[in-house]
């Protein structure tokens, strides 16, 4: 058999001819995997984008503003406590104080520790807790009182002005030196050092031994005026055409005048100002530097005349400045004779710092009847009264005060909110912005969290959940299931097993079948609302089993919403089993019917048990298809806002996919986290469904062999 | 060909003719089959020894498009009569297919099964063992009667197969191609069992093989199909005559392996 006598053969291609063809066909071969690849790779894309996209919502910072920040309630409630105890009189000038505790036998009061250095014959000072102030206990932190006091100041202001510069270097060199003399305490050489550094890059390396003229106006806290004044002395002795001016009008005054006044080459503050006070300055255009320059330990002090309160605790400390009238007050064992009061005004840093750290600036800690007052003092009446129906406050537990100031005073509400991406990229900037807005804190919030899922639909995006809503899809979905499975399992068993597939009947039906799985979804819902919502009512509202108010229910319940998705998934329920009972192998039935079984034997004692898992996989497949459903149900009927948990199948209802619908037709930031979040959700119990199917399938098929 | 007629015949068909749909797959068949005996149906494919065979008991109403006009007399009455119930004849009439197909159960539960569906109040456990012992099984599986019908041999399932059709106590025992799907060995087993099982019923095997007709059957029955004719009975008789002198030309060449 040589090639020659074979025509057939030399009409395929040969040598050169061949590998060309060869070639080419691989080149083709290879065309066509890169498209399929491409394909695969662009559908996986897409579905990864789309779950970015979602993930990216569902997560991410938001500034949370308060109505007023808990440590301004606490505060201002504590000053205020104060400020109205009996036989109180405050002033900004501490020498008044001074004066005033000195004649006076029963008076307390409290002050920046300049002034008591200074009248230490005049004064007796009080131990807290047994701590005094002193140089080894405000540098340890043991004296609770202890504070840092500052300067602020601006660039801008110590490259125009180099007399400020100047006076500001001057300071940090001699402050320390001076302190004791001045009656404060030093700080650190490395906290003097970082200031002064801080200080020579801001005026760009100031020319210290060249002379200056012009005034220098300080504004601020009584209590650091003395530094400033002893300082200027120093500097005015080198210095004297320059004159320097303290005026003394306290800390919160003081930031007033500098920032929003323009008033003042420097702020002298007896506390740190806060981020929010920064920000204002800064909108302001007074970009602020801060230079710690000394100690201070505020010292409680008294007559020294009185020599029996030596030492109070942090309790006594409190009740003497609030509560207590007399001595005795505190101390049974001390004479009863009236307190007087002599504190620093409202507008002092020194009586905010105090009542921070007496008091304390969080709501925790404090007891029922402060906690009962603050809720009176900032709620109207009315409320009150409304608040005290079950109990008067102050005899409501500790905790649940709390969670109502914080519910009625603090109100916590969204004030901005960013997608993932944002928070990741543009952190410093939001956190910037957020600054700048007052009692604002901003938070990494995930928007689906323990509360989501428990709490009902609500108009605060921060409070709203989808309890309600999976609680309704769950319904649903049961009544769905309850109907399809029965009806399409027996459906599919007829079709397979009983119909010959040659009457009529049984044509129509089978064609009828395999067009209704096509059907869109709406017209699904349109037959619903016809049949069961409006034709049904009287069945599918309940009427008829005596629920409801025959005057108001309709049939928009969770029972027409699932019989129209029972409907819906019907076909599908029934195409999935007819496949999973015709794959069961012609051999089984002929075995079983071999044996003398009859039709039913057969399809309840082998058909079924064989082509379970296939049922199963149609089953699960449906029913998330109910679960996934939406356009039906907002035809049906779906209450867009319901805070009712169903309790029925004649329970009105929402389910989490008309919620993701009505969340994302919403206008707020908020809510498009929310519909993400809600998404999310949706998701993982789709995909939960799905693994189930999965896994029975490869069950039920390993049973088999 | 000449059958009489007659009650001792174990069953008997009468002018059968299988359409299915509009395609008559055999035609005009007479064939009465003895009781006690093994009658091989053999023939080449598309012949319609399968469907006649299917006839026997009814099985062919299991396809949705088949009829069969003509009778088949068994005990005295036409089982396509309206009031027999194809469900009763299967019973009386078992079944052992070309591929073993036994139920995704136990083995215990295979035999059981069958015996239980028919109303079956005796010991189950005496009935599983007589059963695997009259298919010679019993001895292989014994210990093993929990395990799936799936974990035996091809040969094996085969003979579970047979075990379960004569637990529910069958006169007739149809055999469809029962060994073409085992080996050599698995063959002989089965043939071996098929000489004791004819002690007791009546077997009527299609087959391919021509030896093994030779070897089992004592009587054949040729089928054979032309253009012209679709699937009839060209010859049937005594296997040892039909082996060695048969009375048609189309049977000899066939016999002697000239066409099919």
């Amino acid at each position: 058999m040589t090639k020659s006598n074979r025509t057939s053969v030399q009409a395929f291609p040969e040598g050169q001819e061949y590998d060309t063809y060869v070639k080419r066909r691989q080149r083709k071969a290879k065309t066509w995997h890169g498209l399929f690849f491409t394909a695969t790779l662009i559908g996986i894309l897409a579905l990864a984008a789309l779950l970015l996209d979602v993930i990216n919502d569902a997560f991410g910072y938001v500034a949370i503003q308060s109505k007023v920040s808990e440590s301004t309630l606490v505060g201002n409630y504590f000053k205020q406590q104060m400020l109205d105890a009996r036989r109180t009189l405050t002033s900004e000038d501490d020498q008044t104080l001074v004066d005033n505790v000195a004649t006076r036998g029963t008076a307390v009061g409290f002050f920046g520790y300049a002034y008591y250095a200074s009248n230490t014959d005049k004064l007796a000072v009080v131990a807290i807790d047994g701590v005094k102030p002193d140089a080894a206990t405000v540098a340890d932190g043991s004296y609770p009182l202890a504070r840092p006091l500052y300067v602020y100041t601006t660039e801008e202001i110590l490259q125009a002005k180099p007399q400020v510069a100047a006076f500001v270097g001057y300071t940090l060199d001699h402050v320390n030196q001076a302190i004791g003399d001045i009656g404060y305490f030093p700080v650190s050489e490395a906290d003097l050092a970082a200031a002064r550094q801080q200080w020579q890059a801001a005026a760009s390396n100031p020319d210290e031994a060249a002379t200056f003229s012009g005034e220098i106006l300080s504004v601020g806290s009584s209590t650091v005026t003395p530094i400033i004044e002893r300082m200027a002395q120093d500097f005015q002795a080198n210095m004297p055409t320059t004159s320097v001016i303290a005026e003394s009008i306290g800390t919160d005054a003081g930031i007033r005048a500098f920032c929003l006044d323009g008033r003042g080459d420097l702020l002298s503050a007896s506390r740190a100002l806060t981020q929010v006070e920064e920000a204002a300055c800064s909108k302001e255009g007074r970009d602020l530097i801060q230079l710690v320059i000394a100690n201070d330990g505020i010292p409680v002090v008294v007559n020294p005349e009185n020599t029996f309160a030596t030492n109070l605790t942090l309790d006594q400390l409190k009740q003497a400045f609030t509560t207590a009238e007399t001595w005795a007050d505190l101390d049974p064992a001390w004479p009863d004779r009236p307190i007087l009061h002599f504190i620093p005004g409202a507008d002092s840093g020194t009586l905010d710092f105090f009542s921070a750290e007496v008091f304390g600036t969080r709501l925790e800690g404090q007891s029922a009847t402060d906690l009962a007052a603050m809720l009176k003092i900032a709620l109207s009446a009315g409320r009150v009264r409304a608040l005290e129906s079950a109990a008067p406050l102050n005899e409501q537990p500790v905790a649940a005060l709390i969670a109502l100031a914080r519910s009625e005073i603090i109100k916590p509400t969204g004030a901005g909110s960013w997608s993932l991406f944002e928070s990741l990229t543009r952190r410093a900037e939001i956190a910037a912005e957020v600054a700048a807005m007052p009692d604002t804190e901003l938070q990494f919030r995930s928007w689906i969290n323990k509360n989501f899922l428990v709490n009902a639909q609500s108009s605060d995006p921060y409070k709203a959940g989808i309890n309600i809503a999976i609680m309704g899809s769950l319904w649903v979905t049961i009544i769905a299931f309850l109907m399809a499975v029965p009806l399409g399992i027996a459906a599919a068993i007829y079709l397979e097993e009983y119909s010959n597939g040659k009457s009529r009947l049984d044509q129509i039906i089978e064609t009828n079948i395999n067009n209704l799985a096509g059907v869109p979804s709406i017209i699904y819902g349109m037959l619903g609302l016809a049949v069961f919502v409006r034709f049904m009512s009287i069945v599918t509202s309940g009427q008829l089993f005596g629920y409801g108010d025959p005057a108001t229910t309709n049939g928009r319940t969770i029972l027409s919403a699932g019989l129209t998705l029972g409907l819906l998934i019907l076909p599908l329920v029934i195409i999935n089993a007819r496949e999973a009972i015709r794959a069961v192998p012609r051999g089984l039935r002929e075995a079983s019917y071999g044996l003398g079984a009859t039709r039913w034997q057969t399809v309840w004692n082998h058909v079924l048990p064989s082509s379970m898992s296939g049922i199963l996989t149609g089953i699960i497949l449906a029913v998330s298809r109910a679960f996934g459903e939406t356009a039906p149900l907002i035809v049906v009927g779906v209450s867009t806002f319901i805070v009712v948990r169903p309790d029925g199948p004649f329970s009105k209802f929402t389910t989490l996919t008309a919620q993701i619908y009505q969340w994302t037709s919403r206008p707020q930031e908020e809510f498009q986290h929310l519909a993400a979040a809600a998404i999310l959700v949706l998701l993982v119990l789709l995909i939960t469904l799905n693994s189930a199917a999965i896994y029975l399938r490869t069950r039920y098929a390993k049973n088999k062999q | 060909m000449t059958v009489s007629h007659s009650d001792t015949y174990a069953i008997e068909a009468k002018d059968l003719n299988v359409y299915y749909g509009g395609f008559r797959a055999v035609r005009d068949i007479n064939l009465a089959i003895e009781p006690r005996k093994i009658t091989a149906l053999i023939g080449p494919s598309g012949c319609g020894k399968s469907t006649v065979l299917r006839a026997f008991n009814r099985m062919n109403d299991l396809i949705p498009v088949a009829r069969t006009e003509g009778s088949v007399t068994f005990h005295g009455k036409n089982i396509y009569d309206a009031d027999v119930d194809a469900v009763e004849v299967r019973r009386r009439i078992g079944m052992v297919f070309q591929k073993p197909n036994p139920f995704p159960k136990s083995i215990y539960e295979n035999i059981a099964w069958g015996a239980k569906i028919n109303g079956y109040r005796g010991r189950m456990d005496d009935l599983v063992e007589e059963s695997l012992r009259g298919a010679a099984l019993w001895d292989e599986v014994k210990d093993k009667l929990k395990e799936s019908g799936y974990s035996l041999s091809g040969g094996q399932q085969q003979r579970l197969c047979i075990a379960r059709t004569i637990a529910v106590k069958p006169d007739i025992i149809l055999m469809d191609e029962p060994c073409s799907a085992l080996d050599p060995i698995a063959t002989l087993r089965i043939e071996e069992l098929m000489k004791e099982l004819v002690q007791e019923y009546t077997i009527i095997i299609v087959t391919h093989n021509m030896q093994q007709a030779a070897r089992v059957a004592d009587y054949t029955a040729f089928f054979t199909v032309s253009p012209d004719r679709t699937g009839y009975l060209e010859e049937y008789g005594e296997t040892s005559r039909m082996f060695t002198s048969p009375t048609s030309r189309v049977t000899e060449d066939y016999i002697t392996g000239r066409f099919g």
